[in-house]
């Protein structure tokens, strides 16, 4: 399935007094299976974007196209759509209302209107997903589910509806270091599996880590788009964004800037170790102490 | 011991009296005009002892004594909240008022503080954390780093001796979390007030004077950043992680490559990396 | 994002003796200019206050048509009124012979008295609306109320409700817009099926909302405390309210008008 962002412009409240426009001139491809993350400040737009993903935003100017198919079209179906796209938001767990952690899963199976056994096939596959699999916590309220179940239990809910495509939004925001590092590994294993992922993170080590093509944003548009090494050899222009890097990344920097002959591709911990480790045998080579 | 502004005895405490410890026999004892993290995962009681500083809770054994004050004893609960001021961790759910400067009027009001002292030190407290030209402003059209400043400017117009920050950058931007930390550090700097910085993120207290672990209601390790960052596998059994950077320093040590102990920053590394080029 | 820049009420802020009145004495003149709109026994005696309306909008600057746009909502009740005094007030003299029904000339005076009094308190409540800001305006009422404290009234306690309402509308709403994009995308559908489907299709939406706003009531009562809030004793204020001399000038025109208006019944 093959998304595609075509000079999409988006404006809130256009011709009143508080017009914004919010993204302007956005053409972006979703390719089917990549792992994608979208970088920015809060307010560059990439909320905003990640909104048009699955429709529930309506360009202002532009399409979104589905295949080749216009996504606002008459005729276009968007419960297909929403279906097929998955879209979590930012503290997904606020979202929760159901008396079950099962039934709070079941909801959106049961808008697709399925059938009860197939409801409750894909209810317990979300929650194996999502690693809450403690006998009689389906049954429990979704209240009183530590932060981190909340934040999963959230995920499996979006989850059931098989989505092809998986729009998560800071997917790892307030959570402590633990249960972060779960729920990354959550989405990669999702990845791994044939999930198209978007993701949106200010987390450049994440980004650095599992993403195979990142986007920066950058007052509703595109600045930078490329594989990650691409993206974070320019480090410099990511910090005049006021972004952060990697830090490993910084470090490379910093050498550079010393004069040190460090190599860019370094954004990943092993890059690191293994770019350090050979500088020093280098100098070491050299005799320079 | 009277340099400390905080001290903790043997503390302990429980929201209920059935309810498990949230808070488990800890001791501690901050000086005057320092910067303390609290790190540990979501659960580890960091958030509670906070609250058991400036009086917010009370401790079920044991005494803390903020300024020398005892917090159970009911005559000094408003002394200690107004030396011992808090910003807490969601910026939407501690403004009050409709407008910025009202908001930090806020504390100046519930203290009695006279109508004609109140615009200076609002002035002064916004002009430190650098929101003045936001004085005027509705608080929910800022920028959550913004909504926390004002926050910090409603405290620091009560002109406090120490500030706990209890997880107050959990829910910001990266951006928004070095404005807040970098006003926070220029406080403690040039004000000497005195920082209890509580997190999960572990860069935010490489800087401390110093660093202390929380799991399971206890501190489980105290020290200055570089001690307690460099006892990866300890920290890794309280679910916690060392700094990515501190971690390779560790890694290349082991390699062989020889770098000085207590590497925890970008900057600190490439500095020892050069000179070994 | 959407919801981010509501006007609360509709404080319309310009720079205007009217604007720069003290809320106390507004709150106190408007309950006076509607003492005075009842007062005016007939058509005639309405004309000093409408003279009266006509300049102190004038003086406050807000634009004729904000105020008439106040009048929108109230279109139906208007007509109704209109319409019903029209038709069942009691009358002499015959005017219009409708077949159904006869109109006659008293009743048709006397609607268009009644209409135009409702006009008009309407438009003096706008004025007061438009040229307040609400915190200013809670401030007033806080003030004026606060004499029955004696009797136990809760006067701040009902002021610092009010704030925070105001404070966390704008947050609630948005985080209302952000729940029902959450649930869209999970395939909720808040826009078709009769009524009571509609309803119910509003308990995804409700839940998550009430759960939201009682913990942000929570955190925010932990956070006032925190901030020695205890209640209105001993509390001092940033905002001094104070009268001034375009305040007793106002007052003075007020008494003006009801004197008019008293005068203007005699006459005719």
């Amino acid at each position: 399935m093959l998304i595609r962002l075509d000079h999409v412009t988006h404006t809130y409240q256009p011709g009143s007094p508080f017009q914004a426009t919010a993204i302007r001139d956005v053409t972006l491809e979703i390719r089917p299976g990549e792992f994608l993350a979208l970088i920015g400040h809060t307010g560059c737009g990439k909320s905003t974007l990640a909104q048009h993903i699955n429709g529930l935003l309506k360009p202002t100017e532009g399409r979104v196209l589905l295949d080749g198919k216009d996504i606002h079209e008459k005729g276009f179906s968007k419960k297909e759509l929403r279906r097929a796209v998955g879209l979590v938001f930012q503290y997904p767990e606020h979202q929760l209302f159901e008396e079950t952690v099962f039934k709070d899963v079941a909801f959106g199976p049961r808008n697709l209107g399925l059938a009860e056994n197939e409801i409750k096939e894909r209810v317990e596959e979300a929650l194996e997903r999502v690693g809450l699999t403690d006998p009689g916590i389906a049954e429990k309220s979704p209240f009183e589910l530590s932060g981190g179940q909340m934040r999963r239990a959230a995920m499996a809910g979006v989850l059931a509806m098989r989505p092809e495509v998986l729009v998560l939004d800071e997917p790892a925001a307030g959570l402590d270091p633990q249960s972060r590092e779960d729920m990354l590994q959550l989405i990669s294993h999702l990845h791994s599996q044939g999930t198209t992922v978007v993701m949106i993170s200010h987390s450049m080590d994440d980004v650095a880590r599992f993403a195979d093509r990142a986007v920066v944003m950058e007052k509703g548009a595109i600045a930078m788009e490329g594989a990650p090494e691409e993206i974070f050899r320019h480090g410099e222009r990511l910090e005049s964004m006021g972004l952060d890097v990697p830090s490993v990344c910084r470090i490379g920097m910093l050498l550079r800037g010393k004069g040190v002959a460090c190599p860019e591709e370094m954004f990943r911990e092993d890059q690191a170790y293994d770019a350090l480790l050979a500088l020093w045998k280098g100098g070491k080579a050299h005799g320079v102490q | 011991m009277a340099d400390a502004i905080f001290t903790l005895d043997h503390v302990s405490f429980a929201y209920d009296e059935d309810a498990p410890l949230a808070v488990r026999d800890v001791t501690l004892s901050v000086p005057f005009g320092e910067f303390h993290a609290v790190l540990g995962r979501n659960g580890s009681g960091k958030s509670t002892m906070a609250k058991l500083m400036n009086g917010l809770y009370t401790p079920t054994e044991g005494t803390v004594t903020v300024c020398g004050m005892d917090t159970r004893d009911e005559k000094n609960t408003w002394e200690i909240r107004r030396r011992a001021g808090m910003v807490f961790q969601n910026p939407d759910n501690q403004l009050v008022a409709t407008v910025v400067r009202e908001d930090v009027a806020f504390g100046l009001e519930n203290i009695g503080v006279p109508t004609e002292e109140m615009p200076g030190r609002i002035e002064r407290a916004l002009v430190d954390v650098g929101m003045m030209e936001y004085a005027e402003r509705a608080p929910h059209l800022l920028s959550g780093g913004q909504k926390q400043r004002v926050a910090i400017a409603g405290v620091l117009a009560m002109e406090p001796e120490a500030i706990i920050f209890d997880e107050s950058t959990a829910m910001l931007d990266p951006r928004g979390r070095r404005e807040v930390l970098n006003a926070v550090k220029r406080l403690n700097r040039d004000k000497g007030i005195t920082v209890i910085w509580i997190t999960h993120f572990m860069e935010e207290a490489v800087e401390a004077d110093r660093v202390h672990v929380m799991h399971d209601g206890q501190i489980v390790m105290s020290g200055m950043p570089r001690e307690v960052f460099t006892q990866e596998e300890k920290l890794r059994e309280y679910r916690l992680d060392a700094p990515v950077t501190a971690r390779l320093a560790r890694r290349l040590r082991k390699a062989g490559m020889p770098l000085p102990e207590g590497i925890l920053t970008p900057e600190e590394m490439a500095e020892e990396v050069a000179k070994l080029c | 994002m959407a919801f981010n820049n509501i006007t609360l009420g509709q404080y319309y802020p310009v720079d205007s003796e009217v604007h720069k009145m003290d809320p106390r004495v507004k709150i106190v003149l408007l309950i006076a200019a509607i003492v005075a709109v009842f007062l005016a026994q007939n058509l005639m005696a309405l004309v000093p206050v409408m003279v009266f309306l006509a300049l102190a909008a004038r003086l406050s600057r807000v634009p004729v048509k904000l105020m008439i746009k106040g009048l929108k909502p109230l279109r139906f009740i208007l007509i109704l009124t209109f319409v019903m005094n029209l038709f069942f007030l009691p009358g002499e003299t015959p005017l219009l012979d409708l077949g159904f029904a006869v109109i006659k000339r008293e009743s048709v005076i006397t609607a268009v008295r009644y209409s135009l009094r409702l006009v008009l308190l309407v438009l003096f409540s706008s004025l007061l609306t438009l040229t307040t800001a609400p915190i200013a305006l809670t401030d007033g009422l806080e003030r004026l109320l606060s004499p029955l404290k004696v009797i136990r009234f809760p006067a701040h306690e009902m002021a610092m409700m009010m704030t925070i309402a105001l404070r966390f509308i704008p947050t609630l709403l948005e985080e209302a817009d952000k729940i029902m994009k959450a649930q869209t995308a999970r395939g909720a559908d808040f826009e078709s099926g009769n009524l009571f489907k509609r309803a119910k299709a509003m308990v995804p939406l409700l839940v998550p909302l009430f759960v939201s706003a009682f913990r942000r009531a929570g955190d925010l009562a932990m956070a006032m405390e925190a901030r020695c809030y205890h209640g209105g004793e001993g509390r001092t204020r940033l905002r001094v309210l104070k009268c001034e001399e375009r305040d007793y000038w106002a007052c003075l025109w007020v008494a003006v008008l009801i004197l008019g208006v008293a005068l203007v019944n005699r006459l005719f």
